[in-house]
């Protein structure tokens, strides 16, 4: 390979790479993903795996698996294989499925098992939690901490006790899965325990009506996936030995995010003596939350000692100030933050610039580019500054790249009417499903509630629309479509338009429309496609689509999505054989309007921001993981989504209606625990779970910061705001020393 | 076409010949086998006395058609039979002989012999409340009604493997390498297993398994049965032997020396119907009973390259089953000739659809006949057959599916009766809803469209009507300029139906059938109405009728006296997916000279050569995978299984390997020219697939760049 002589120091140690255990500490930027491809690519060239052998290697989401692709296919082009051969890349979830397939029937299932969409999964624990907390009235009276007129909102609002019963019942679920244990095994504990422990007999009653609900419908949702992955390996030793012969090597990305099933999973897969590789960095572990993915799993294996550790340390992506500035972050954690329990959430290796003639050099060290904000403002004024600051910034680099981040999806959606407001082109597609597949689904959804209504001339002109989606732009077709919808949308006897009987066809009646032939001709083609639909009508859901779709789209990416599309809605017409048009259309228009973050093709999943230069991309901080921009806005950096664990900090698990501060996701979890562990002197103790909580929220939160910080290349601006009138919100703590240390700097 | 120096040996034997034909698919063995009838009858041999015996009763079609086409009349019939055939026409025929011995609660009353829907149909009646009521199989993620279908199957295992049903649940247990919680499930089986088996026997109902049974235990033993049999037949010709289940076998082995002859033909590497018990060593040894063994070698379809594909294919697989052996290499321009796929990577599925039809289109435009191609996958999923057909459709292609895309439930026709029949029986509180009111009366009534029904439902249906009443008014009710915009030509049609239904409404209860026979008959089928003059939807409504019928007749007796029962009982069966969901089979004709889309199995036990084979989405596991997972096992409840020995993954893997060998064998056998492989990189659910097959193929490109190099 030619390019081996750009490799740094670093990434050359690495690919000398032939086997054993190897353990990687990254900073960002500093081209884990492309060292290890790399590494694959290398493997299969030097002859290391047999022609029917595979390195598998495991990453974190879908977003990775094309990235990694078809990075491993571009350094593999010399090979003539055909597509995919000597690698298989893999989410866990992906790698799940694999292993599933193998042997369906020692996990329960059979060949043609169905793996449940999260909204789907999500709508079966609100209605079961809906249906419990109905027969439970009373049960969280101990728990309330409200006046006697407050009930009423408490338990009705869908955001107060019943999303709650929701929230923890889901975190409650998720966890019993990590943990191997079924509803039988969780019920059997329970009547052996001497103490009451209300919280899981709930969870435990709600898990059992989930997992009927899921047998009902042959589902598995993608928790599940991964537990009886584990079980077919741990049953089958044959499997084990089959699937470590198929995969020799193991390389894992973003290995700070694994957890205990993935650890499990993959070393059992890898062996005593096997070989794994695992890359990650512990500064970016920020999907912790009531999961049991942590980074003491990669810092432990780091620590072995059969393992070779090494460590990537040097980065190109940021300029030096930015640098400094996230390794200033990191120092002030480790030394000074006011808790001893936040000081290890970020740790070294530091960030280093990369060194003189190396391929990515780092940009140009700008230290005026670096904005801290500590101006006072309310949401509203955060977003205008915000907003303001981008406009001028696009007016005077409009080939930069750029991006606003927030703590949450909901403030993102802010950002996002704010810039359509100012009519600055944004990018939406990580805060929701693409806009690509939003418009398409869009699109069908649109066709689909015509038909249910077909009598309406409105519903029929929005039809037309769609239809001529793709020549609503050109400025010479624009009027006629235009026109021509409005023409339809006056119709007031469709009938006579589509299906005329003798005499009276609305096209040979309407003098207005002789006048021109472009309206007449351009009415024709259409009718001749609604009548086809018309026709359709009888078809299976499935079948229905797939012929709008070959009246609507080109492009193959859209045709895809439209037998997705036609594969998903023939699922739920199977779990829901009530279903209807008026239904199908429901969920198609949910989707469009992203009310369900639909999960599309991995391409669409793959974000590259360099495709977007002079447009705004919004995105939560959790999202833009992985990725860079020359300009990065961080958002709302507050006490309230940045808590340090100070006395005036606020935290979103603690719902206000409920008493002394308790965290139920946590404590649920810690029931569950105390169920499990039968420690005789270590019993549950209200309360703890949730201090404890706090404390790994402060710690998440430092690495998510730091996560923000380092998407930033050249431009970095932050600002915070001061919430609902009623928080009085105030800069998170690390915030304002990242404000002193720039101010001492200077 | 004049027989090859193979066949013209054969038939030269002496009439009294017992002859076991052994060969590769595409030897000309059936072709023999239809001379060697022809043979029989032209020396004076009466065709009821010869007996076609097959594994199914489509393959018996050449032989058939060799009767027809013979030059001298023929004046009897020919017996063509199937074990399942033969089992139910002698307890038929015997029941009175037996009956007191096999157990049944009404020895003196017929039995109720029940088609695969309503053994069903019963299993869901005796099984769905232990699920409900005992939580059997809580730790299975399953439809119910595969589990319905699993626990016969397994019924239908051991009665065709031959070991008693009681033992079904033991020898699941025994080979189970899973998690001990998870155990439980044969058990529960076990306890379906009996369930079912006292419910048949107390209401003298026969499932296909005890059908078999009592043919096995109480008849081919008993003198009266055998001497009936072999009196009546007294020549054999069995085709596909290695596709029967080894109960055949034994009954053939016993059988054979009393026929004054017999060929039996059998198809070496063959056995695709394994899962439905097929066993290729316990039909091998019926060559043992014939007096003569003759090979055929000669393959009178493939070409060259394909037979080196075939090579190396063997090769692939034996190499990744570590178990390599030495072959010839494969050349690139064995590749070429005898393999193609699609230039460039193929990312999305409908892009592979694409191409598909675009080779088949150029295939055409070189003067290739339609019939002569062959789109094969594991499964004829309905999105690929509709985008494939819809795709041929546009270009003009004539195309037939073995197993068209809808089930009987999903024709539209069945849907239209089903709801009239709904409509008019308001007690049964299964109104629909009325967006399905307007699209049966659309396809019912000539002249309403999808805009004239919605505005004349919108007026006319009481989907809320008052308890039981007739919840369909007259085209009166109508306000006038709607009436004007519906027409009143439509009107009076719409009128028509509904006072037929209204009057049917108030009449004595029908049985279902009868009445959607009237229904059609009377209203549907005459002028100004959607079945005037259909064939199709007629085809469809008399499947229809017909499985509602045999419901009625299977079922009738134990839900109740009221016929109307039992037509409720059918609607929600079919709402459930219980019954009704079967492919129909007889509404293409097979002999039309058109692209076929079939499941490639199903091509194969078709045994019908062509020149171009498409293979598509060949990274799919379907190509091997065993179905009816996770609770029916057909290895391990085959004869050939060692009584102690654990199914793990290398078995699991090793009967894959040995699965797609036959089966990529078996299709390249019937393959004269080339092989289209289709994939993409992600399938229609938009994952991507690393089958093994996908694997095979890889091997066999890597051996052609060897054979380059």
């Amino acid at each position: 390979m030619k390019e081996t002589i750009r490799l740094r120091p670093g990434q050359q140690e690495i690919l000398k790479y032939h086997g054993g255990k190897m353990g990687i500490s990254a900073v960002p930027g500093s081209g884990k993903t492309w060292t290890l491809s790399y590494l694959a690519a290398n493997l299969i060239q030097s002859g290391a795996i047999q022609p029917d052998q595979e390195i598998l290697i495991v990453t974190l989401v879908n977003a990775a698996v094309d990235n990694f692709s078809s990075r491993i296919s571009s350094q593999l082009q010399a090979v003539n294989q055909l597509p995919g051969v000597g690698y298989r890349v893999r989410t866990l979830h992906g790698l799940a499925n694999d292993i599933v397939h193998e042997r369906p029937d020692l996990a329960g299932l059979s060949t043609d098992y169905q793996i449940l969409d999260e909204k789907e999964a999500e709508r079966i624990k609100e209605t079961i939690a809906s249906a419990w907390l109905n027969a439970h009235h009373d049960f969280f009276e101990p728990y309330l901490n409200c006046q006697d007129y407050q009930l009423r909102k408490v338990y009705e609002e869908k955001n107060n006790l019943p999303g709650l019963v929701v929230s923890i019942s889901s975190a409650f679920i998720r966890m019993a899965k990590d943990w191997e244990l079924t509803p039988d095994t969780l019920r059997e504990r329970l009547s052996s325990l001497p103490i009451a422990l209300p919280l899981v007999q709930m969870g435990t009653e709600i898990y059992s009506e989930y997992q009927n609900a899921l047998v009902y419908r042959g589902s598995v949702d993608f928790d599940d996936l991964i537990r009886l992955a584990l079980r077919c390996l741990k049953s089958d030793p044959a499997l084990v030995r089959l699937l470590r012969e198929r995969w020799p090597y193991i390389l894992e990305d973003e290995a700070q995010d694994s957890s205990h099933l993935q650890q499990e999973i993959l070393s059992t897969l890898a062996g005593e003596s096997g070989n794994w590789v695992r890359v990650g960095d512990t500064n970016q572990a920020i999907y912790e939350t009531f999961t049991t993915a942590s980074p003491h799993y990669l810092l432990e294996f780091l620590q072995q000692s059969d393992v070779d550790s090494r460590a990537l340390p040097e980065s190109g992506r940021s300029s030096l100030s930015i640098i400094n500035l996230a390794n200033w972050l990191i120092e002030w954690t480790q030394n000074s933050h006011p808790h001893s329990f936040a000081r290890t959430a970020l740790t070294p290796p530091l960030i280093q610039p990369t060194p003189c003639g190396d391929p990515q050099p780092n940009p140009e060290d700008c230290p005026a580019c670096i904005q801290l904000v500590d101006r006072e403002m309310t949401p509203e004024q955060e977003i205008a500054f915000v907003v303001d600051a981008v406009e001028a910034f696009l007016a005077d680099h409009p080939d930069k790249t750029v991006a606003i981040l927030s703590p949450r999806n909901v403030r993102g959606f802010k950002f996002v009417d704010a810039l359509k407001n100012r009519k600055i082109p944004y990018i939406d597609g990580l805060l929701q499903s693409t806009s690509a597949t939003r418009l398409s689904t869009g699109a069908i959804a649109n066709i689909l509630n015509y038909l249910r209504n077909p009598e309406s001339g409105r519903n029929l002109a929005a039809a037309y629309r769609v239809w001529r989606r793709n020549e609503r732009e050109d400025e010479s077709t624009a009027p006629v479509i235009k026109k021509v919808a409005g023409i339809i949308q006056k119709c007031e006897r469709l009938e006579d338009y589509l299906w005329p009987s003798p005499g009276k066809d609305w096209l040979d009646e309407d003098a207005q429309l002789k006048l021109d032939e472009r309206y007449f001709d351009e009415l024709l083609s259409f009718k001749t496609v609604v009548q086809r639909w018309h026709n359709a009508i009888f078809l299976p859901i499935d079948q229905l689509i797939l012929t709008i779709a070959q009246d609507l789209f080109l492009d193959s990416a859209e045709l895809a999505l439209a037998h997705k599309l036609s594969s998903l809605l023939r699922q739920l017409s199977n779990a829901h054989p009530d279903w209807r048009l008026p239904e199908f259309t429901l969920e198609l228009a949910n989707i469009a309007k992203n009310e369900r973050r639909y999960l599309g093709f991995s391409q669409e999943d793959a974000f590259d921001p360099d495709r977007y230069p002079g447009q705004v991309v919004v995105a939560t901080m959790h999202k833009a993981k992985g990725l860079e921009w020359d300009y990065v806005f961080l958002t709302s950096l507050n006490n309230y989504n940045y808590p340090s664990g100070q006395e005036y900090d606020q935290f979103q698990s603690e719902k206000w209606f409920i008493r002394d501060h308790l965290n139920l996701e946590s404590e649920i979890i810690a029931q569950l625990r105390t169920l499990i562990e039968k420690h005789p002197y270590d019993w549950y103790q209200p309360g703890k779970a949730s201090a404890e909580a706090r404390e790994e929220l402060v710690r998440e939160r430092l690495r998510l910061l730091y996560v923000g910080i380092t998407r930033a290349r050249s431009w970095l601006t932050a600002t915070w705001n001061t919430g609902r009138p009623s928080s009085k919100n105030v800069p998170a703590l690390p915030f304002l020393e990242l404000i002193n240390h720039l101010e001492r700097s200077k | 076409m004049l027989p090859t120096s193979e066949q013209q040996a054969l038939i030269e034997h002496p009439i009294s010949s017992k002859v076991f034909l052994q060969g590769l698919a595409g030897t000309g063995k059936t072709t023999a086998g239809a001379l060697w009838l022809q043979k029989l009858i032209l020396s004076g041999i009466p065709p009821h006395q010869i007996l076609v015996w097959t594994p199914q009763r489509a393959l018996a079609q050449p032989y058939l058609d060799a009767l027809r086409q013979m030059d001298q009349p023929v004046f009897s019939l020919l017996n063509t039979i199937t074990l399942g055939g033969l089992a139910r026409r002698m307890v038929d025929l015997f029941w009175p002989a037996v009956s007191r011995v096999v157990g049944v609660a009404n020895p003196d009353l017929p039995p109720h012999f029940l088609t695969l829907e309503t053994a069903q149909y019963y299993m869901a009646h005796v099984v769905h409340p232990l699920i409900v009521h005992e939580g059997l199989f809580s730790s299975l993620t399953i439809n119910r009604n595969r589990i319905y279908s699993q626990i016969l199957d397994n019924l239908n295992k051991a009665a065709i493997v031959g070991f008693p049903h009681h033992e079904i649940g033991d020898r699941l247990k025994s080979a189970w390498i899973g998690d001990v919680e998870q155990i439980h499930i044969y058990d529960d089986v076990q306890v379906c297993v009996n369930h079912f088996r006292s419910f048949c026997l107390a209401h003298n109902l026969l499932d296909f398994s005890l059908q078999v049974e009592i043919f096995l235990q109480h008849l081919w033993p008993s003198a009266l049965c055998q001497g009936y049999l072999t009196r009546t037949y007294r020549h054999l010709i069995i085709d596909n032997i290695e596709e029967d289940p080894p109960v055949a076998h034994d009954i053939l082995r016993t059988w054979l020396p009393e026929f004054d002859s017999a060929l039996i033909i059998f198809d070496e590497n063959a056995g695709y119907r394994y899962f439905l018990g097929a066993d290729v060593e316990s039909a091998y040894t019926l060559h043992r009973s014939c007096s003569e063994m003759v090979h055929f070698s000669d393959n009178q379809v493939q070409s060259l390259p394909i037979t080196h594909i075939q090579s190396g294919i063997s090769r692939a697989i034996a190499s990744l089953n570590r178990k390599p052996e030495p072959s010839a290499d494969l050349m690139p321009e064995d590749i070429r000739a005898g393999l193609e796929t699609p230039g460039e990577k193929i990312k999305y599925f409908p892009a592979m659809v694409d191409w598909v039809a675009d080779r088949i289109r150029t295939l055409i435009d070189a003067g290739v006949p339609p019939g002569e191609i062959v789109v094969l996958a594991p499964f004829m999923p309905d999105v690929l057959h509709f985008s494939l057909a819809n795709q041929l459709d546009a270009l003009g292609i004539p195309h037939r599916a073995h197993r068209p895309s809808r089930s009987l439930r999903e024709e539209p026709a069945t849907q239209t009766l089903l709801t009239l029949a709904a409509v008019t029986h308001p007690d049964w509180n299964l109104l629909p809803k009325r967006i399905n009111l307007a699209f049966a009366l659309m396809q019912a009534v000539n002249g309403l469209d999808l805009v004239r029904s919605q505005l004349l439902t919108a007026y006319t249906y009481k989907e809320f009507a008052k308890e039981n009443a007739f919840p369909l008014q007259p085209f009166e009710v109508v306000p006038p300029a709607t009436r004007d915009r519906i027409t009143y030509r439509v009107g009076e049609r719409y009128d028509r139906l509904v006072s037929w239904l209204h009057s049917a409404s108030q009449e004595d209860p029908q049985t279902l059938d009868f009445f959607l026979n009237r229904l059609f008959g009377e209203v549907l089928s005459q002028p100004g109405f959607g079945f005037h003059n259909n064939l199709e939807s007629g085809n469809t409504i008399a499947t229809l009728i017909e499985s509602i019928q045999k419901f009625r007749w299977a079922v009738g007796a134990q839900i109740g006296p009221e016929p109307f029962t039992i037509g409720k009982e059918y609607l929600q069966m079919v709402q459930d997916g219980v019954i009704a969901a079967s492919y129909m089979h007889s509404w293409e004709q097979p002999d039309e000279d058109a692209v076929f889309l079939s499941p490639a199995y199903t091509f194969l036990i078709s045994n019908r050569p062509v020149d171009y084979q498409f293979w598509l989405d060949i990274g799919s596991p379907s190509w091997y995978q065993r179905l009816d997972q996770p609770l029916t096992q057909p290895y391990v409840l085959s004869r050939n299984w060692q009584e102690g020995d654990l199914w793990d993954a290398e078995d699991e893997l090793s009967a894959a390997f040995d699965s797609l060998h036959r089966l990529s064998l078996g299709l390249l056998n019937r393959c004269r020219k080339k092989v289209f492989l289709g994939m993409s990189e992600l399938d229609v659910r938009g994952y991507e697939n690393r089958g093994l097959l996908i694997r095979i193929f890889q091997q066999v490109f890597q051996q052609a760049q060897k054979g380059a190099a």
